[in-house]
């Protein structure tokens, strides 16, 4: 289905005055009022927002609005309202795929997560323009997304090519359909969205290649100790790369019960400060920051891989963003990981 | 539709027993039924404070009510040791692994364990007692840093009197003025004495993690086979449901794949003993 994207745009908007009836909160990266800000920011539409629906992905992770740094996780009464989340590109879809696996799973249901995830519409939108620190493509991504979402919009010249992947996804282009001019097409994707891909994914490709690196990440397990320490030399030990990154979701269960009740409030936690893993006795099993920090890369690029079969890194470049010290995540795993091989980095660049 | 995993089982505070300056025993009755087996863990929480992991420390038979020993440690166990006969507290759990008794069946089993690491190890052994004709005979080497720090005080006597127990006590030092009439130095020279076969028998390991390294290097000398002796691990446990992450020790989840692991599961972990 094909539908201007003015068209779509005022249908957003109509979908967060609730004069369709669907959805409850609309939540869609938008662009700060201050209009020279390059950030787009995650937030709840408002009529007086822009919404950024192209260019690449915001400042916010998802997971903010899914799992939020404070939530009363027990006693939980989920709130039912259909919401509709959208703009929002293939390294927070697949970011949401990996808390999917790690929140929902057979052993355990995070409460929170799960009413959040069941009322939620994801409509996504590829990427038309790549960050400065995006780099998807080295870890196995596209600037678009295939799989993961309810619908997808693509951006075909002054059109959007919308194409829904689950029953939720259905539904909103039904409701599309019915209150917007829409052109039906046929249901491939047409060779000029195909083409703008092509052409997105080989930008990402040109600014990651100096960064390309194996695919076997777990030889980092191997990098030596005077790697660690010279990649985390600049640490603070801050925890914004932590706290910022889509999948990480290490969290504090907090009794906040008062008289007669029993109520458990859970929040982020940073598995780079330093009392993260200390126990009652005072032993820690990381004291160092260097530990710490080798610690956060193994979980990105080893465990979560072992744990849930796709990389704890989406490659959305926020981690690199939000550090104080200037680290880069993308050049440090390439400066590990060719010491990890045993060469140097320019060996493995080869 | 899945119970809320984070959702506590009201419990009151029956009895409070103190069994040293440090440790202190809580005998709880839960307003539901909290069937644990030995070995695994709960979360105890004092309402408005937080809670923390702790493992029950009473036989597993016994399902009305649950015996919870806690050493003084930080901001919670303070005030757990403050906490008065009819307050409320919340459980969570049980959690984790349990101890293989099937695989003790038949056999001469070590219990090694030393300070706050001899509750779970209560636990265990008075499970053990419940259905003692399974077993062969027990070895148990308790110890603590002085006379005045061993928890179970009249316990002590009444277990030795088992036929099938053979009870053992050493502490690191005895303080001027303290009497003491059992052996004194680490825990881990009371396995000089020790007379069962190494090859066939399995050892039960909890206790400080200095404890449990030199203990497991000790057992492996004298031949005990890897995959034949149990850790009680220790590490940061928030949920007790492998969510928070902080107990992740290499690939594994001691709180959700452990607490209790062999020594050949896990010996090749990062941080093992830290």
């Amino acid at each position: 289905m094909l539908i201007q994207s003015d068209e779509l745009l005022n249908f957003l908007q109509r979908c967060r005055d609730r004069s369709l009836g669907s959805y409850r909160d609309v939540y869609c990266p938008v662009w700060p009022a201050a209009r020279d800000s390059p950030h787009a920011i995650l937030s709840p539409l408002r009529g007086t927002d822009r919404p950024a629906l192209d260019g690449h992905r915001a400042v916010d992770p998802v997971k903010l609005l899914f799992y939020r740094v404070r939530e009363r996780v027990a006693p939980f009464r989920a709130d039912l309202a259909a919401s509709l989340l959208t703009g929002i590109k293939a390294c927070d879809v697949r970011a949401l795929e990996l808390l999917d696996r790690a929140l929902v799973n057979e052993d355990f249901a995070d409460p929170a997560y799960r009413a959040w995830r069941e009322r939620t519409t994801v409509l996504s939108f590829d990427c038309t323009d790549a960050g400065p620190t995006c780099h998807c493509t080295l870890v196995g991504g596209k600037p678009f997304a295939e799989t993961g979402f309810d619908a997808n919009a693509a951006r075909f010249g002054d059109h959007y090519y919308l194409s829904a992947a689950t029953s939720k996804g259905e539904a909103l282009l039904d409701l599309v359909r019915k209150n917007s001019r829409v052109d039906t097409v046929h249901n491939t994707i047409p060779a000029a969205v195909e083409a703008r891909r092509a052409e997105m994914t080989a930008k990402v490709q040109k600014q990651s290649e100096a960064f390309a690196r194996s695919d076997a990440t777990a030889l980092l397990r191997s990098a030596p100790p005077e790697g660690w320490k010279e990649e985390s030399a600049a640490c603070v030990g801050c925890g914004a790369c932590t706290h910022i990154c889509p999948t990480c979701y290490c969290l504090i269960l907090n009794d906040e019960s008062g008289p007669g009740d029993f109520v458990k409030v859970r929040s982020y936690d940073s598995c780079q400060w330093h009392g993260y893993a200390r126990v009652a006795s005072g032993a820690s099993p990381r004291p160092r920051i260097d530990e710490r920090f080798r610690h956060r890369y193994l979980c990105k690029l080893v465990t979560m891989k072992a744990e849930f079969g796709t990389l704890g890194c989406t490659g959305c470049g926020r981690c690199t963003d939000a550090c104080p010290g200037g680290i880069d995540f993308r050049k440090a795993v390439h400066r590990l990981m060719a010491n990890a091989e045993g060469g140097r980095p320019d060996a493995a660049a080869r | 539709m899945k119970p809320n995993p984070y959702d506590a089982i009201p419990a009151v505070i029956t009895e409070t027993i103190d069994e040293t300056p440090l440790i202190r025993t809580l005998r709880l009755r839960p307003e539901r039924p909290l069937a644990f087996r030995t070995g695994q863990f709960i979360e105890l929480g004092l309402p408005g404070l937080g809670e923390a992991p702790f493992t029950p420390s009473s036989s597993h038979f016994i399902s009305d009510s649950l015996d919870v020993t806690i050493m003084k440690a930080g901001f919670l166990t303070d005030h757990i040791h403050k906490a008065k006969t009819g307050d409320k507290v919340g459980l969570r759990g049980p959690f984790g692994s349990a101890y293989p008794l099937e695989e003790f069946e038949n056999r001469d089993l070590l219990i090694l364990g030393g300070g706050c690491g001899l509750a779970p190890l209560r636990s265990l052994f008075l499970t053990l007692l419940d259905e003692v004709h399974r077993y062969k005979s027990i070895t148990f080497y308790a110890g603590a840093k002085t006379p005045q720090d061993c928890p179970y005080k009249d316990a002590f006597p009444e277990w030795r009197k088992h036929p099938k127990v053979k009870l053992v006590r050493a502490v690191d030092v005895v303080p001027p003025g303290e009497t003491w009439d059992e052996e004194v130095g680490v825990v881990t020279v009371l396995l000089a004495k020790l007379d069962i076969d190494p090859s066939s028998s399995p050892a039960v390991v909890c206790g400080p993690p200095v404890m449990m390294k030199f203990g497991t290097r000790d057992l492996l000398r004298l031949g005990f086979r890897e995959d034949r002796i149990y850790l009680s691990m220790e590490k940061k446990m928030y949920c007790g449901i492998g969510q928070c992450r902080h107990c992740l020790m290499g690939g594994y989840y001691v709180c959700k794949h452990g607490p209790v692991f062999t020594y050949a599961q896990i010996k090749n972990e990062e941080g093992l003993w830290d």
